[in-house]
């Protein structure tokens, strides 16, 4: 039907896009100049380019957008403003102070609809991002082998419109006329032409943050060999930060940046160096929150083929340039100092470890910090908290139920929506990848809510691990040694990362060093995570050799045979 | 004479056997005793039977209530230590040269049993309110703890907050330094070198938490700051610091907590004190400057004005600020004096816990009374210069001194030398301003010439 209607604006269609590309040609001298990365200079044909022809080391993906850079700047301005009244960030990393409110959502349709005037190229976006898979290894990396095994090229079954986040033909199409084609207008805009409603931009044109979100689907944040992702991980790094707010709720410092893409990411600074280990006598609610370890996360998640972490990437920062001076945030403002070693610090405002004593100093004004991709604001993709049903008592003297109750699982399994679906065993994904990070703190997780419960679960707030790399934490193993079940393919793949050839610590080293900031992590926590490793294999041997390999380990890999690859995409 | 200065050859010992050391006072009058012998054995008196009536109704509470207290016996002694120190109190020092009760006093205060632990009055005096906002914490804000021991002493409490070998953070103000209990020890023990006898006695203590205060003490508050720690070590915090996430809680090992243990002073009903700001107090903020920071006239106003105009007053200051520089103390905001011996009596150095924080810098700002009022006691003076000789070495005397703790070594070796190169910037300011000015203007005989 929709396909339908298309065909009595086909002949426009293709007169506005012959126009765009005209314009494209015309401005591409500019944009080339504005353009970082080697390969800018193809990025006026990315809609023609062929994701085959990428390579696969993420690294060297530099592929770019056409219409990324050279936003008006009048727009910039707009925004800037627009953003500094709104310091609550869409992305919760603690879910507790959420808070939604219209201003929110008007920004998101306005932004929504400058990136979206058009969302007829959406589904080749996600077409052309999924179908990396079938290159050649290019590179002797053990990266890129363990991402050549057949266990890292299983199918997702196929995607409908109710398995993508944002429906590209209605959703995102809708936007524009739900916030009201008057305000566009309003703007007065001269130059806003080329991104105007009838839309003759492409997906390619998108901003990376936006291909980010349009691919979030059903089961996973991003898809494996999604070029957006390194490109966004880039832009994290490179792009000028625009305006700098601090996030309201949270314990510990946290500042929102925006992008001169109007892309946002949550920053959390240096706390720690990274040799420093978290006190013994620390409890788990006081340890600081780590930005290492955040992209350290986002690293092991990758390699471990959840991908339910947005992306985070490090980058050093100029305090003085890149947030006092873009902060409308008088309070954040105001705490700015100079040391008496002559460094600029700050310590912002929040209730955990926001004082003169632990002020943020940089050398003398560079910090280091993580920058976290933000998901889609929650006026567009409303999500859902969920406490942890293995959640800690939060209190010093205090047990949870969990710690005294040996047969608490069987509770827990009867519960909704523990009681179907993967729901269960994707807790038992978490407390692996928590358990191999030694992060204590995963009181809640969250869900998109248009998925329901069949969905993955997203893995948010992760500076608390890699605190302690000589100590094993076993009580975050507790769900799994009481549930005594896995899925098949995560299974399969801690055996494989168990071994030599494709050993954790050596496949997060090389995946690490592609960071800025690297290296993210000492020798130390590298081993800690083959030890853990071991650990968490033991725990499931045990379950089998107790229970039986049938009732422990979930086959979900739909009779795909972990040795065969399927040729070619869907 | 005493254990203290037994050992023979010390350096140490030929100090105080140094005719500079032997320097008699003018006799003392029943004006220049701080405290009557017959007023405070009563006080004294009146305090065990009250201790021992509280401590009555407090054992029927707690059984009432099925807690077990243990009930400490309390000695009245009238030759206890504490006593004799407060009793040697005079209008020149805290304690005579030849006093043998200081070595009395440390002993006690190291081993006597505590029956009693307790917030201090400032701390008391905040009543729970904690201002998170506050950049300059007020000083009941730190952990420290009032003690009482068997004989009825007291003593205050400071648990051991940083490693001997760490250093304060470069980025760190004054204000928001760390509060180092071995600090507070060598202070003591420079002040006692420097024959300068104004802070009281203070020495290191190994305390078991549990024993010697969550089981002593009748606060529910403090009791309710305790708990055990995920390395099972006993913890307990600084209430406001804790909430406001300032600082983390003093842990022991598993419950054994070093800590420096400070003579309380006669109580403020039977020997008032007043607290008077240091002319050259900081400016306690990030970026504001006091005006002896600008002005290097300053001292010249100070002179003209009451008390600074006439007696000693100015000299005792410069005295502090040279015993502040060498321990590397910026945060001096205000000093104290018993009223009863008026303007010329000598300057309590209390609160010295924010010294020995940088081996590696020498603050001179500290140094700016001396340096712009350029006048110095001849006493002080020629100990300073003795002080720098090879045969006395600063350094050498303190690290002998500091040998005599329990809790040794108190300060690493960086911090022993810089005691000697702070030493050489003194005399080399003092200097210049002899050079400047002329001896007769800088050097203020306040004693016969003795050698």
């Amino acid at each position: 039907m929709i396909l339908f209607r298309k065909f009595r604006v086909l002949i426009l269609m293709v007169f506005l896009v012959a126009c765009t590309m005209h314009i494209m040609i015309d401005l591409l001298p500019k944009l080339e100049k504005r353009a970082t990365g080697p390969n800018s200079g193809n990025g006026g044909c990315s809609c023609s380019h062929n994701p085959s022809e990428e390579p696969r080391n993420w690294a060297k993906q530099r592929a770019r957008s056409a219409a990324e850079p050279g936003w008006p700047n009048k727009h910039t301005l707009r925004i800037l403003q627009d953003f500094s009244n709104e310091p609550n960030s869409n992305l919760s990393s603690h879910s507790l102070e959420k808070v939604i409110n219209t201003g929110d959502k008007a920004e998101s349709f306005k932004r929504i609809k400058q990136f979206a005037p058009n969302a007829d190229g959406q589904k080749t976006l996600i077409k052309d991002t999924r179908d990396g898979r079938t290159q050649p290894v290019q590179t002797v990396s053990r990266l890129s082998a363990l991402f050549e095994h057949p266990l890292y090229k299983t199918d997702l079954p196929p995607l409908t419109d109710d398995d993508t986040l944002f429906n590209v033909n209605t959703d995102i199409r809708f936007y524009p006329k739900a916030a009201g084609n008057q305000e566009w207008h309003n703007e007065g805009n001269e130059e806003d032409e080329e991104y105007n409603p009838t839309g003759e931009a492409t997906a390619e044109s998108y901003p990376n943050w936006l291909r980010f979100h349009i691919g979030i689907t059903r089961y996973e944040l991003y898809s494996r060999h999604n070029p957006v992702i390194d490109a966004l991980l880039k832009d994290l790094v490179s792009q000028s930060i625009t305006s700098v707010a601090m996030k309201s709720g949270g314990t510990q410092l946290k500042l929102i940046m925006t992008f001169q893409n109007y892309g946002q990411a949550l920053f959390k600074p240096m706390k720690q160096t990274r040799e420093q280990e978290t006190p013994p006598d620390f409890f788990y609610f006081s340890d600081f929150e780590r930005h290492n370890a955040e992209i350290a996360a986002f690293h092991l998640d990758r390699i471990l083929d959840f991908r339910r972490v947005p992306p985070v990437a490090g980058r050093l920062v100029n305090m003085t340039r890149e947030i006092r001076d873009v902060t409308r945030d008088k309070k954040l403002w105001r705490t700015f100092f100079i040391s008496p070693a002559n460094n600029i610090c700050f310590y912002g405002e929040c209730s955990y470890y926001c004082s003169t004593e632990h002020a943020l100093c940089g050398k003398p004004d560079q910090i280091e910090g993580s920058l976290a991709a933000f998901l889609p604001d929650l006026a567009l993709a409303k999500r859902k908290t969920w406490r942890n049903p293995w959640r800690r008592s939060y209190h010093k003297r205090k047990k949870a139920e969990w710690e005294v109750d040996p047969d608490y699982c069987d509770e827990v399994k009867q519960t909704p929506p523990y009681d179907r679906g993967s729901r269960l065993l994707d807790i038992m994904d978490m407390t692996i990848f928590d358990f191999l990070m030694g992060n204590m703190d995963r009181h809640h997780y969250e869900t998109f809510e248009k998925f329901g419960n069949d969905t993955f679960i997203i893995h948010l707030d992760n500076g608390r691990g890699f605190g302690k790399h000589s100590h094993d934490e076993i009580s975050i193993l507790v769900p799994l040694s009481q549930c005594c079940r896995v899925k098949r393919s995560t299974y399969l793949r801690l055996q494989l990362l168990a071994k030599e050839d494709y050993k954790l610590s050596s496949l997060m080293e090389e995946s690490l060093r592609r960071d800025r900031l690297a290296p993210i992590l000492i020798q130390p926590h590298l081993e800690a995570m083959d030890r853990r490793l071991r650990l968490v294999l033991k725990v499931l041997a045990d379950c089998v050799e107790k229970e039986g390999y049938s009732a422990v380990v979930e086959d979900d890999l739909d009779g795909q045979p972990a040795s065969h690859q399927r040729p070619g995409g869907r | 004479s005493t254990e203290f200065f037994s050992k023979h050859g010390s350096k140490l010992e030929h100090l105080f056997a140094h005719p500079l050391y032997k320097i008699s006072l003018p006799d003392l009058g029943p004006d220049d005793v701080l405290l009557q012998k017959e007023e405070l054995m009563e006080y004294y008196r009146r305090k065990v039977s009250r201790w021992e009536r509280q401590q009555k109704y407090y054992i029927e509470a707690a059984a009432a209530s099925n807690i077990s207290v243990f009930d400490q016996p309390v000695t009245f002694d009238p030759h206890a230590s504490w006593l004799k120190f407060h009793l040697g109190i005079n209008r020149h020092a805290l304690y005579s040269r030849e006093d043998d009760n200081i070595d009395r006093l440390l002993q006690d205060m190291q081993s006597a049993a505590i029956i009693s632990a307790d917030y201090t009055q400032d701390e008391k005096a905040l009543k729970g309110l904690c201002d998170c906002t506050q950049v300059v914490k007020p000083s009941g804000h730190h952990l420290k703890l009032a003690l009482k021991l068997q004989d009825f002493g007291k003593a205050m409490f400071k648990p051991m907050r940083q490693e001997r070998h760490e250093e304060t953070p470069e980025d760190f103000f004054y204000f928001v330094d760390f509060q180092r209990h071995n600090a507070e020890i060598a202070a003591f023990h420079l002040d006692r070198v420097l024959d300068f006898r104004r802070v009281p006695p203070v020495v290191g203590r190994l305390i078991n938490m549990t024993k010697e205060i969550l089981h002593t003490t009748h606060n529910e508050d403090l009791r309710s700051v305790f708990f055990t720690s995920p390395a099972n070590n006993t913890c307990f915090f600084a209430k406001c610091l804790y909430v406001c996430k300032t600082e983390y809680a003093v842990c022991g090992r598993p419950d054994l907590l070093e800590g420096s243990m400070s003579a309380y002073l006669p109580g403020l009903s039977i020997a008032p004190r007043i607290s008077i700001p240091n002319p050259w107090i900081r400016s306690y903020s990030f970026t504001g400057r006091a005006e002896w920071e600008v002005n290097p006239l300053y001292c010249d106003t100070i002179k003209q004005h009451y008390p600074y105009n006439s007696g000693d007053r100015l000299l005792n200051i410069i005295d502090m600020a040279i015993f502040d520089f060498l321990t590397g103390n910026m945060d001096r905001h205000h000093y104290e004096i018993f009223t009863k011996f008026g303007d010329d009596g000598f300057l309590l150095h209390f609160d010295n816990a924010r010294g020995f924080g940088r081996h590696s810098q020498d603050e001179m700002s500290i140094l700016a009374p001396l340096s712009q009022c350029c006048m110095i006691k001849r006493s002080t003076l020629l100990r300073l210069k003795l002080l720098a000789q090879p045969e006395y070495q600063l350094s050498d005397v303190m690290r002998e001194s500091l040998d005599r703790d329990p809790l040794r070594p108190i300060l690493t070796e960086p911090h022993l030398s810089a005691l000697d190169r702070r030493l050489e910037r003194v005399l080399r300011v003092v200097m210049k301003c002899v050079k400047k000015l002329g001896e007769q203007q800088v050097v203020i005989a306040d004693i016969e010439e003795a050698s």
